[in-house]
């Protein structure tokens, strides 16, 4: 019923949001953590630079990271030489791309829920020993853990939808990077490819809802079991 | 008076609207194919100086152009960088009939960024394409869409060379992100316009792809229909002048037998 | 720790415990520094070996009554204090947990929320326990079924406990020392007996309601009338009957005689309902806003007001021999 292109495009769409997520959400948690708790000069500045893939034009950003991580990149040169490692033009690469522009979604949201942690249990967890990474592991992560998990489904939600990053970083390379958004894109760009992106386009909406049904119905599950048998 | 005071910064905004509305009207929005950015620019800069009009371009790949005046874009000149957008226009009877012709030529390229240690070949069946990328990759338009990239594929097909290669390609949404690519070393080798190689500083043409090794690039050039302003025809005129044609010339575009 | 809300009570708990850093000064446990602003010494809680019971006892509601009791258990090290086997059995029995191993914090009373959260804190081995008003939110009869719980917990699981409380009454029954505080000052520090019959230590206590002035006596149960439903209390003046009070002969118990229900004459009674009458000296008359504050020496100091009529009809004056009567009812013992 799927042409091999579709097949494709959903299986590189689901992988690479799938990565994206699972690389960038411990990130994202340590900048929320840091953001949420910390008390240093620069806070703001910081909380600005984790904002601007929000911000700045996606294609701007695909820009950056090819000036960054790129083969003749600041640091992707360093990567390509000491390990081996390219971004550009590879699978790699294209979650990188999404991983960014999802990551303001993941720490704002992940942000939110740690900050609503009872900074009281925190501190009765210092005095029965527990130092500060300890009390975060034990205490504050799985008392935010439905933030988290709202964080991780909006980053995967917006790297399904991840486009103008990810063409100018590491172009469309069927098989490595070839996305729903950038297959549609190409379908539209076609004489008489409107019905194939049509039927992308469905295929999208099915994902990203399937995604934020799963999110709820854990979100309710998690939330029980956090307050007990009164939760309403 | 307040009542008047307060209803000021409305009417103030409703004169400006109106103003705004009026000068757009004598702007003319033209829709030019990403390869004659740089030659477009100064011929419409020429134009302006003449006071003959207010241009305001818009690059992009021919693909993404033609889609967007079917969809509405209120362009008055389309230059397309190949026929086949300019005949999917003119199906749907988008193009002011008897506008259209062929403006300008251009030759295929391949180049290398500045630094690189490639040597110049000479391009013909069977050279050693796939050896000079390495394990690289080649930067094109995309071969789906993208004029550029669909020449490019043409040429690499004829020369029995698009296997070799097929799977080892960066395929950018135009002809200018492809160059990019190389001008950043990103990517060994590039197929771009000729007049793409000669308006960058940081590559250099390795090769010339034989003019019988794809179809002629023909840029033509139309009035769409519905917006056929006089200034949009006087800028078509303009473009057919000597002073476009020397410009265009200076960009590295060959010149078309008038037809 | 005694003091009405917003004294400092508080904070002072949590400068101990580390929770907050102090702008200068020195907290310093058994010799051992754990804040020292003019050395930059600032030991962070989790090293500070310092176990705190919550007013709002603070169960982690993620996890069962199981895991929060071990959490402490967990990180305890064996410090200063010797080496401890501490289990689980040593919270469990004597606070009555038990049942409530597998239960989710969400799902305990107040009462029994506290019983666990003191468990925690002593499991987790600390030099010192601090517990901040930890009955204030909880109701009459829940207090009732703890405080026999805290007047043994010191001894049961050998920690010194500093308890912070606003109300008199848990303060006069749990407490060996004493300290009052006031608008962030330690205000006197000493027994309960030194520092209760202080005069400001009633106004503190009066401020929350209460009888402005009193005496507090510490007696010994002498024995039991279950007929007369009486108990005869020793002290250093003599011998006071007060209502079947609980508890064995031999157990301390403290005494709070309100100043206003202790009657003078000037020789003991008869054909009146009072049972106690005490013989004491005049040590000291003082008008205050009408009334007179008469100090006795009873063997023990008590404090008796009357009107200055009384006073005038009596002749009343410093180093008279008198009599206290008490009438039983009256007497609160803790």
């Amino acid at each position: 019923m799927l042409t091999p292109l579709e097949i494709e495009a959903i299986r590189l769409s689901l992988e690479i949001s799938g990565w994206a997520v699972l690389g960038g959400l411990p990130i994202a948690i340590l900048l929320a953590w840091i953001l949420a708790r910390g008390r240093f000069v620069g806070r703001n500045l910081l909380d600005g630079i984790v904002h601007l893939p929000l911000v700045l034009p996606p294609v701007v950003v695909g820009y950056l990271l090819l000036v960054l991580l790129g083969r003749n990149g600041v640091i992707g040169a360093w990567l390509h030489d000491a390990l081996g490692i390219t971004l550009a033009f590879t699978f790699q690469g294209a979650a990188v791309a999404s991983a960014v522009m999802a990551l303001p979604l993941m720490v704002r949201a992940v942000r939110l829920s740690i900050e609503s942690v009872d900074r009281g249990l925190e501190a009765a967890a210092a005095t029965l020993g527990a130092s500060r990474l300890s009390v975060f592991l034990t205490v504050t992560l799985p008392l935010s853990a439905p933030g988290l998990l709202a964080g991780a489904v909006l980053g995967f939600a917006r790297s399904l939808g991840e486009f103008g990053a990810t063409i100018t970083f590491v172009s469309s390379i069927p098989g490595q990077t070839r996305t729903l958004p950038i297959a549609i894109y190409g379908l539209t760009q076609v004489p008489g490819g409107e019905a194939a992106a049509a039927r992308l386009c469905a295929i999208s909406i099915v994902l990203a809802l399937a995604a934020l049904l799963a999110s709820e119905i854990l979100a309710r599950r998690l939330g029980r079991r956090l307050a007990g048998p009164h939760f309403a | 008076m307040r009542r008047i005071a307060a209803r000021l910064p409305v009417a103030i905004l409703a004169v400006l609207l109106v103003l705004a509305a009026s000068v757009t009207r004598a702007e003319t929005s033209v829709y030019a194919a990403a390869s004659t950015t740089d030659a477009v620019n100064e011929i419409a800069a020429a134009f302006a100086a003449k006071k003959l009009g207010l241009i305001v371009p818009s690059y992009d790949s021919s693909s993404t152009l033609a889609k967007q005046i079917e969809h509405g874009a209120p362009a008055g000149v389309f230059l397309s960088a190949d026929e086949q957008w300019m005949d999917y226009l003119e199906q749907k009877k988008l193009i002011a009939p008897g506008t259209r012709s062929d403006l300008l030529g251009n030759a295929l390229v391949l180049i290398a960024p500045k630094a690189s240690s490639a040597a110049a070949v000479q391009i013909g069946p069977g050279f050693p394409l796939a050896k000079m990328l390495g394990d690289g990759r080649l930067s094109v338009g995309d071969p789906a869409h993208v004029p550029a990239g669909i020449y490019a594929k043409a040429a690499l097909d004829k020369l029995g060379l698009w296997d070799q290669v097929k799977d080892k390609l960066a395929a950018g949404q135009n002809v200018r992100a492809a160059l990019n690519f190389v001008e950043r070393g990103e990517t060994p080798l590039g197929i771009v316009y000729a007049t793409d190689a000669i308006a960058s500083a940081k590559v250099w043409e390795v090769g010339i792809f034989p003019e019988d090794s794809h179809p002629p690039i023909l840029y033509p050039v139309a009035l769409v229909a519905g917006h056929e302003t006089p200034e949009a025809h006087a800028f078509l005129e303009f473009l057919k002048g000597s002073e476009a044609r020397a410009v265009f010339a200076k960009y590295g575009f060959r010149p078309v037998l008038t037809n | 720790m005694f003091g009405r809300s917003g004294a400092g009570k508080s904070s002072i708990i949590a400068a101990i415990a580390g929770l907050v850093k102090p702008d200068s000064g020195r907290v310093i446990l058994d010799g051992h520094p754990l804040f020292d602003s003019a050395h930059g010494m600032n030991l962070p809680p989790w090293r500070r070996r310092v176990g705190v019971v919550f007013q709002d006892a603070r169960l982690f509601p993620h996890m069962s009554v199981r895991t929060n009791l071990l959490y402490g258990l967990r990180r305890h090290r064996s410090g200063p204090g010797g080496a401890k086997t501490l289990t689980l059995d040593t919270v469990v029995e004597p606070l009555g947990i038990g049942a409530l191993l597998e239960r989710r914090p969400a799902t305990l009373s107040g009462g029994e929320k506290q019983r666990v959260a003191i468990g925690r804190a002593v499991l987790a081995n600390p030099r010192l326990l601090m517990m901040d008003e930890p009955l204030a939110s909880l109701d009459g009869e829940r207090k009732a079924e703890l405080l026999p719980l805290l007047e043994r917990l010191s001894r049961t699981f050998a920690i010194p406990i500093v308890y912070v409380s606003h109300a008199v009454d848990e303060v006069l029954r749990l407490a060996d020392r004493l300290v009052l505080i006031d608008a962030g000052k330690t205000i006197a520090a000493g027994t309960v007996e030194e520092v209760a019959n202080r005069p400001d230590f009633a106004q503190i206590a009066a401020r929350d309601g209460g009888p402005e002035t009193f005496s507090v006596i510490s007696a010994t149960i002498g024995g039991h009338d279950e007929a007369a439903f009486q108990t005869r209390l020793d002290f250093a003046g003599g011998s006071l009957t007060v209502p079947r009070i609980a508890g064995g002969p031999g157990e301390r118990v403290r005494l709070r005689i309100a100043a206003s229900e202790v009657m003078l004459a000037l020789a003991p009674p008869t054909g009146l309902s009072v049972r106690n009458a005490i013989a004491a000296r005049v040590v000291a008359l003082d008008d205050v806003r009408g009334l007179i504050d008469v100090t006795l020496d009873a063997g023990v100091p008590l404090r008796a007001r009357i009107t200055r009529a009384a006073r005038a009809e009596l002749q009343l004056a410093p180093g008279m021999s008198i009599y206290a009567l008490i009438k039983s009812a009256a007497l609160t013992a803790h």
